[in-house]
């Protein structure tokens, strides 16, 4: 199950937000940023929704606050109303994937919630793969080093297949490069 | 031509007044043929005589001296004077001796008979003369001689004037008809004075020119003197006052000097043509008083003499005339004439006093004769001396209005002048005028532009913190009905479980159990907790739902400018329900409304738009401030006062904020005056709330310190 953490001062809402996902996701809600950051720290969250106006602080210093320690959760903000200033600093310093406004589509958000989250695990997988890929470069990088030496050191080959083996091994470090 | 017809009948009228007093005198000269007898007396001093020699024996004394005047001149001393008559008894028994002399203070008359005396008669001012012995009103002194064969008359005499003896022997018949004649010429003569003098007093009394006032005064001295030299103050009663009797003379001499000096200073102008003269006359004038003094102090004949040397005074009148008549001044020459016959006539009664012309009733008359002439002459000159002022006044008048006239054309020229530059002033004003009032439209334009702004600029902020309030509420209402539903399909699994449940089934136990698992995997706790939850907070959404909307319908009557009856606290919530979101970040907002405030009259949506504005500025300068949210506050607060006889609703707003200085306290109402960064606020909203109290009467105060805060005290009279 998707793990979504909600933050807004309105304890109604988070109530009614946790009846109405609970089913789908596993739903973390708190009305205090401090009780999110512990969340945080302790559930696998992979999308975190945040109301923009609360009293002590706003939804996007919130997510500014918690970003540096834990950059890969999907953000979204929800507001009240369509603040043109909120829109431009969400964008801008908060990062959010979406900006939801209240009051809530459930199906709509439902959805929301799992892109997210499909985006979350996607660029998971992908960093994973990311790392395998530059794993096995550098393993290739070192083979194609080794056949350089071979090549270099005066093997018995004939120099036709040495120039050949020379020149995949550049090619392979050509590859490696880009 | 005017001037000339007066001058031909002042001639006319001149001369049949001339011809009526020659008639006159015409007729009383068969009368007045006088017949003297001064040659026939003797004289003596008293300092001549032993003293305490009996008259009886001075009668016979041999120091008599014979006197060869007509009129014997016995001069002007202190002195006792002693005159002898010898009468013939045979022609004159049974006659009169008659001292035509009025001015004598004392004579005693004794009559020696064979050298005794026989009869005493006293005259004078001291004396009172018995009413029977005068002969008319003309004291002359008659006293009847008797028979006796050898009668001598002694005369012993004292006067404080010249003693002049005019004396004669006659019957009675003819000193009664002399005296007759006397009262008649002298009736004339006072007759004449009496016109003139009431004829100048009602002139100054219409006319009001003070020279006519000044002229009846001199005439009225010249008539008195007149009366006084002659002997006719008795007549009127001036022998009830001996002391005043005796200085009459005197007292007359010194004020018809005085008024004469006074008339003829003002009436030929002389400080003006004639500066030596009027200032020679200043000093005879001072001379006169200084007679006046010597008479009040009895020293009666230095005052005599003082006031013959300034008679002299009159003499210098006529070259003061000569010179202001050649200086053109026409007045100056009737004058001339009136003083020349006047002066003429002096002359005549002083020569005559010295004897060189006869003393007789003509050089007797002389001065009364010229002074009514003078009177009536001077009258004429005063009237041509009106005329000659009038003449100078109208003439004046005509310069003046030549002169008003060259002014006028000055003026009107000048007007012209005027009248253009002010057209083209004008019309320059008008350009400016109209420039300005398009600036001024311009500048009314964008203040409405503004203050809408401002209006737009608070209803979006407005809508912001409304939207947000109504949102919430309307958000977690719709999500919870849907959950709601889904939690109670869970249920109604459970209730048709339940229903479908048989009454009797033999595998119950394990339906039963089959119920339990579906509650288990329900969670059916939970999901009950989950509806209580929900519907509490359906519940709480739709009544803050229903309050907003009840604010906002409070609020929103923006569009009633017109004043209805409202509840302030009412506007209150409904301001704090609408700002309630924004207020929520940014401070503590509490309210303290005083229950039972009456409604008063008031527009609720301008007002709205003024709490607003104070209690979000308010708000903001508590984010300011250094104080964490819980700390921040703003106090709302309404009470009712009395203050200065009235009540009044106050309203507190008051909080913790930065405050202000005094001169940013000075400025906070000034339109555009702000203290927030440039784009943030226009600057307005003070000074539109300014304007929304004013039109509500409202008092308005600000305490304010730096750093601990501000206070709006508003209070609306009730």
């Amino acid at each position: 199950m998707i793990n979504v953490l909600y933050l807004d001062d309105e304890s109604h809402n988070l109530t009614a937000f946790r009846a109405a996902f609970r089913r789908d996701f596993q739903v973390h809600v708190t009305t205090e940023p401090t009780e999110a950051v512990r969340i945080l720290r302790e559930q696998p969250i992979e999308v975190i929704i945040s109301d923009q106006k609360m009293p002590s602080l706003s939804g996007v210093e919130f997510f500014e606050l918690i970003m540096p320690d834990n950059p890969d959760p999907i953000r979204m903000l929800l507001t009240g109303h369509a603040d043109i200033d909120a829109v431009i600093d969400a964008i801008n310093k908060g990062q959010i994937y979406k900006y939801i406004s209240k009051p809530w589509n459930e199906a709509e958000l439902k959805s929301l919630v799992e892109e997210a989250a499909a985006l979350y695990h996607q660029r998971k997988v992908m960093a994973r793969e990311g790392q395998q890929l530059i794993t096995k470069m550098d393993e290739a990088r070192v083979l194609a080093r080794r056949i350089q030496q071979l090549t270099a050191e005066g093997s018995p080959a004939t120099p036709e297949i040495r120039s050949e083996i020379a020149a995949l091994a550049n090619q392979i470090d050509r590859l490696l490069q880009s | 031509m005017r001037e000339k017809g007066f001058r031909w009948s002042f001639i006319a009228w001149n001369s049949r007044c001339l011809f009526v007093l020659l008639s006159l005198f015409g007729w009383s000269t068969s009368v007045l043929a006088q017949d003297y007898i001064g040659k026939r007396l003797e004289s003596l001093s008293q300092n001549e005589i032993p003293e305490l020699i009996q008259v009886k024996d001075l009668a016979a004394s041999e120091q008599w001296l014979p006197r060869t005047e007509v009129v014997p001149n016995l001069g002007l001393s202190n002195d006792v004077k002693w005159l002898r008559l010898k009468v013939d008894p045979r022609i004159e028994n049974g006659q009169l001796i008659e001292i035509q002399n009025a001015g004598i203070d004392e004579l005693i008359c004794y009559m020696v008979c064979d050298g005794e005396i026989i009869a005493t008669y006293e005259r004078g001012v001291f004396h009172e003369t018995p009413v029977d012995s005068r002969i008319g009103t003309y004291p002359s002194f008659p006293i009847p001689l008797v028979e006796c064969g050898e009668l001598q008359a002694l005369f012993r005499l004292q006067s404080s004037k010249p003693l002049l003896i005019p004396l004669r022997i006659t019957g009675p018949r003819e000193v009664l008809r002399g005296a007759h004649e006397r009262d008649v010429l002298f009736a004339a003569y006072f007759g004449v004075i009496l016109v003139m003098l009431l004829y100048n007093l009602f002139l100054f009394l219409s006319i009001g020119d003070r020279s006519y006032l000044e002229y009846s005064i001199y005439i009225l001295m010249v008539g008195g003197t007149q009366l006084v030299l002659n002997g006719y103050a008795p007549v009127f009663g001036a022998e009830s006052i001996p002391w005043l009797n005796l200085r009459l003379t005197h007292f007359f001499g010194v004020f018809s000097g005085l008024t004469t000096i006074v008339f003829a200073q003002n009436f030929l102008r002389l400080s003006h043509y004639v500066p030596w003269l009027h200032k020679l006359l200043n000093v005879y004038f001072a001379l006169y008083l200084v007679a006046f003094i010597l008479t009040i102090f009895d020293l009666l004949v230095w005052s005599y003499s003082v006031i013959n040397f300034c008679a002299g005074a009159i003499f210098f009148l006529i070259p003061g005339a000569v010179i202001t008549m050649r200086k053109g001044y026409a007045p100056a020459r009737y004058f001339l004439i009136a003083f020349s016959v006047f002066i003429a006539a002096v002359v005549v009664f002083v020569l005559k006093d010295t004897g060189l012309i006869p003393y007789n009733q003509w050089t007797f008359f002389a001065l009364p004769l010229g002074s009514a002439f003078e009177v009536i002459l001077l009258s004429l000159a005063l009237a041509s001396r009106i005329n000659q002022l009038k003449r100078e006044g109208a003439k004046a008048r005509e310069e003046q209005l030549e002169l008003a006239q060259v002014n006028e054309k000055i003026v009107r020229d000048q007007n012209v002048v005027l009248e253009e530059r002010v057209k083209k002033r004008t019309f320059e004003l008008e350009e400016t005028n109209s420039t300005m009032q398009g600036t001024l439209n311009e500048l009314q334009s964008a203040q409405q532009q503004l203050i809408q702004s401002e209006k737009l600029a608070s209803i979006g902020q407005l809508t912001a913190g409304i939207a947000h309030e109504l949102n919430n509420p309307i958000n977690f209402v719709s999500s919870s009905a849907q959950s709601l539903r889904r939690d109670f399909e869970d249920l109604n699994a459970i209730v048709e479980a339940v229903k479908t449940l048989p009454a009797s089934d033999p595998n119950l136990e394990s339906r039963i159990q089959d119920i339990h698992t579906l509650l288990g995997q329900l969670d059916i706790e939970f999901t009950q907790q989950e509806i209580e939850e929900l519907l509490n907070g359906i519940e709480d959404g739709a009544n803050r739902t229903s309050e907003i909307v009840r604010g906002l319908r409070i609020f929103s009557r923006m569009d009633g400018d017109n004043f209805i009856q409202a509840d302030i606290n009412e506007l209150m919530n409904s301001t704090l329900v609408v700002l309630r979101s924004n207020l929520r970040t940014q401070s503590q907002v509490t309210a303290d409304l005083a229950a039972d405030l009456p409604q008063f009259s008031c527009q609720p949506g301008r007002l709205n738009q003024v709490f607003m504005n104070i209690i979000t500025n308010a708000a903001q300068a508590t984010e300011s401030t250094d104080l964490s949210l819980e700390e921040r506050e703003v106090v709302v607060s309404t009470l009712r006062v009395e203050s200065i006889g009235q009540s009044w609703i106050e309203v507190r707003i008051k909080d913790n904020g930065l405050g202000m200085d005094d001169a940013v306290k000075a400025q906070i109402f000034d339109p555009f005056f702000t203290t927030k960064p440039v784009g943030e606020g226009t600057g307005l909203g003070l000074s539109i709330v300014m304007g929304i109290l004013r039109d509500h009467n409202a008092e308005v105060d600000v305490q304010s310190e730096v750093g601990l805060g501000t206070e709006f005290i508003i209070r609306f009279p009730i």
